[in-house]
């Protein structure tokens, strides 16, 4: 290398520590860029990218149900989410009306999965606190649920439940699977309850999750948060109150004031009998009847959006038809909106500190890292 | 001569157990312990202590990225000849060595060890920290005015830290025995223990050991005082690039720094010191085996500790240190 090729020294001001794209706290590929002053952070800078697949692209001509198929694939935490809301995108767009019994076994689908990845949170949280035994212990009790969804679905992350017009004939539920259902409910019920007791309990955490990564309802409002992290900072925002779908069933929604980690930590741990509640009021009212319609009819459509409250925010999905085929998807996961909030809890907070604060806002990098932007629609 | 043989073999024979115990322990702790209270099944009880070094002894070795690599590779085995000497210090047959067989010359030697960490985390740069490019560097528009700081460095620094305050309780601790006997020499601590009976069963000896037993864990950075390579940072800290034959040692040296710690605690408040021709050696297996038995369990239900949660802790266990002291003296 030549003398004047190599790079000079310059006027030393900040510290700059990064971490990622591979790092044991991160179980995805990001970087953070944290800007340090004596171990405590004074700036935050969170690249996303990394992992880029651009399903969009791959979407785009393909016929609709495929293209639905795909968007499974989207997230292996909130798959069904995904196949939920772009469903809802066709369904909206064609007029379709589903059976009564089919929503009702979506909206256990939905409140299972946010079972699922509450506890997953929850025992990642725990782990980044370097409490093993609690992140175990949850994800032990996070089986019950991944085994119901394995039970409906046929799998573990990929459920396929969804379908224009219904659900698939395969997640049918019959006695013995809603006898299953109950009986998990009631199991997971009393888990989380004696977690809660002794995770309120426990001093030494108390005193690592308090007044860490704070986030104020200004701050988060200002930097577009959305689902759990906008409302542990005390805004009543859930989407679920104004999806027609919900209109039959009675929930809390939670809030917090602190918008802490503490704070979003014990979001989860009060949503998850609230998602039970759902899904107690699900099996006990089941309509009966089919659980399919295939009677609609293709047709062309111009650019349908759909907005649905799943376990980390709101899911943007969007696309529009032509001869069946998709044109112009476009999915927005809540992650990619809780980047800001993300960056603004790790300021002033000790630098092991700094993954805790991104961990609360529940990120999904795999999920947020699919997108591409698409500048021009043509239909 | 006689004398000489029986107290050589002695010497090895009491280092031999010692690495055999040693080797077990990281095993124990995780298999029987760790496990066990989260409902896991474990790893096998050799491979943590036992295996993962045999097996690292034959592993490439890989040319660590340092300024200085002989010396950074050379550290392992430093901190690994350190707690050697330790226990040879413990040892009742070479109590002759008068002014090294003392508590002030087993502190000096466990000082090296500390400071080991804070050269290993200035010198080196890991894989993770180095390979991966800055994003403002790839993007073409370098960030002037900034210091990049890997997280070796921070472990580093860290590593000071526990220097400087980290250690005040198990060396307060040490330091209870001294005052109760009235000489800093090992083979005058442990015959008053035998004309006395053991500190242990005095209030300062109960204080002195808690206060002991926390400064174990410390020393050992075990979770919650885990700061030096918490997972949510620093990773391994300063030990992460360390392969084949030198992480071995790092391993053998943790094994090692378990039972040693334990002989010192035998040695020091129950006047056993570790010696093959004494039943006493069962004792310093015993305690040996409880320390981390108890570390464990402790750990499993405690987060890491940042240092707004550390300092705390620190300054009240070396009061508490403080108090024993006061009342050794008394």
């Amino acid at each position: 290398m030549d003398e004047n090729d190599k790079p000079k020294r310059q006027e030393v001001i900040e510290t700059e520590v990064t971490m990622g794209t591979v790092h044991s706290a991160a179980i995805e590929p990001y970087r953070v860029r944290l800007f340090v002053e004596d171990e405590i952070v004074r700036d935050a800078e969170i690249t996303v990218g990394l992992n880029h697949r651009g399903i969009e692209r791959i979407m785009e001509g393909l016929p609709v149900e495929k293209a639905n198929s795909l968007t499974e694939k989207i997230c292996g935490i909130c798959s069904n989410s995904h196949i939920w809301n772009s469903v809802l995108v066709a369904e909206k767009g064609l007029g379709i009306e589903i059976p009564e019994r089919a929503s009702y076994i979506r909206i256990i689908m939905g409140e299972l999965e946010r079972l699922h990845s509450h506890f997953l949170y929850l025992a990642h949280g725990n782990e980044v606190l370097g409490h093993e035994t609690f992140a175990m212990r949850l994800f032990y009790i996070r089986e019950t649920v991944m085994e119901l969804l394995r039970m409906i679905g046929g799998n573990r992350v990929q459920y396929g439940v969804s379908i224009i017009g219904g659900v698939r004939p395969r997640c049918e539920l019959d006695l013995m699977r809603i006898q299953k259902i109950s009986e998990g409910m009631d199991l997971i019920e009393q888990k989380i309850t004696e977690f809660a007791d002794r995770f309120v309990s426990d001093p030494m955490i108390m005193s690592r999750i308090t007044g860490v990564g704070v986030l104020t309802k200004k701050d988060a409002l200002r930097l577009a948060a959305t689902g759990p992290t906008l409302r542990s900072t005390g805004v009543d925002l859930d989407l679920r109150r104004d999806m027609e779908i919900y209109d039959p069933f009675e929930f809390d929604v939670i809030t917090q004031e602190d918008g802490d980690v503490k704070s979003n930590l014990l979001m989860r741990v009060l949503e998850i009998p609230e998602s039970i509640k759902i899904i107690r009021q699900a099996l006990k009212n089941l309509p009966s009847g089919p659980i399919t319609d295939r009677s609609w009819e293709m047709q062309d459509t111009g650019i349908i959006k759909s907005y649905i409250e799943v376990p980390r925010g709101k899911l943007l999905h969007s696309y529009a038809l032509e001869e069946g085929r998709v044109r112009g998807s476009i999915v927005r996961t809540p992650s990619i909106t809780n980047i800001g909030a993300m960056q603004q809890a790790c300021i002033g907070n000790h630098i092991s500190d700094a993954q805790l604060a991104i961990v609360q806002c529940d990120p999904c990098f795999t999920c947020t890292d699919r997108a591409i932007k698409i500048t021009q629609i043509q239909i | 001569m006689e004398i000489f043989i029986k107290y050589s073999l002695a010497v090895i024979g009491t280092l031999i157990v010692a690495i055999f115990v040693g080797l077990w322990l990281p095993g124990i702790e995780r298999k029987f312990v760790h496990a066990r209270i989260q409902q896991r099944i474990g790893p096998p009880i050799s491979s943590p202590g036992f295996m993962a070094p045999l097996k690292f002894f034959f592993k490439e070795t890989i040319i660590p990225n340092s300024p200085l690599p002989r010396l950074y590779n050379a550290l392992p085995l430093i901190g690994l000849l350190s707690i050697f000497s330790i226990l040879l210090l413990l040892m009742p047959e070479l109590y002759f060595l008068d002014e090294l067989a003392t508590v002030t010359a087993i502190v000096g030697i466990l000082k090296i060890e500390e400071v080991i960490y804070v050269f290993m985390g200035s010198l080196s740069r890991s894989i993770m920290s180095l390979s991966m490019p800055f994003p403002d560097i790839v993007k073409g528009a370098k960030h002037p005015d900034v210091q990049r700081s890997f997280l070796e460095d921070l472990s580093a620094m860290r590593a000071f830290r526990l220097i400087a305050f980290g250690s005040f309780p198990i060396y307060i601790a040490i330091f209870v025995p001294v005052s109760m006997a009235g000489s800093i020499f090992l083979s005058d601590i442990v015959s008053y223990q035998q004309t006395q009976g053991p500190i242990l069963f005095t209030l300062a000896g109960v204080l002195g050991a808690i206060v002991f037993f926390i400064g174990y864990m410390i020393l050992l950075n075990e979770y919650p005082f885990a700061i030096l390579k918490t997972k949510a940072d620093v990773i391994e800290g300063p030990y992460m690039e360390y392969a084949s034959k030198y992480r071995s040692y790092i391993y053998i040296t943790r094994g090692l720094l378990m039972f040693t710690l334990g002989a010192l605690f035998s040695a020091l408040f129950l006047g056993l010191p570790p010696d093959i021709l004494s039943w006493g050696i069962l004792v310093n297996i015993a305690v040996a085996l409880i320390f981390p038995i108890f570390m464990a369990i402790f750990s499993a239900f405690a987060p890491i500790f940042t240092f707004k949660q550390f300092y705390p802790v620190v300054v009240g266990f070396s009061l508490l240190g403080v108090l024993s002291l006061v009342i050794a003296l008394f």
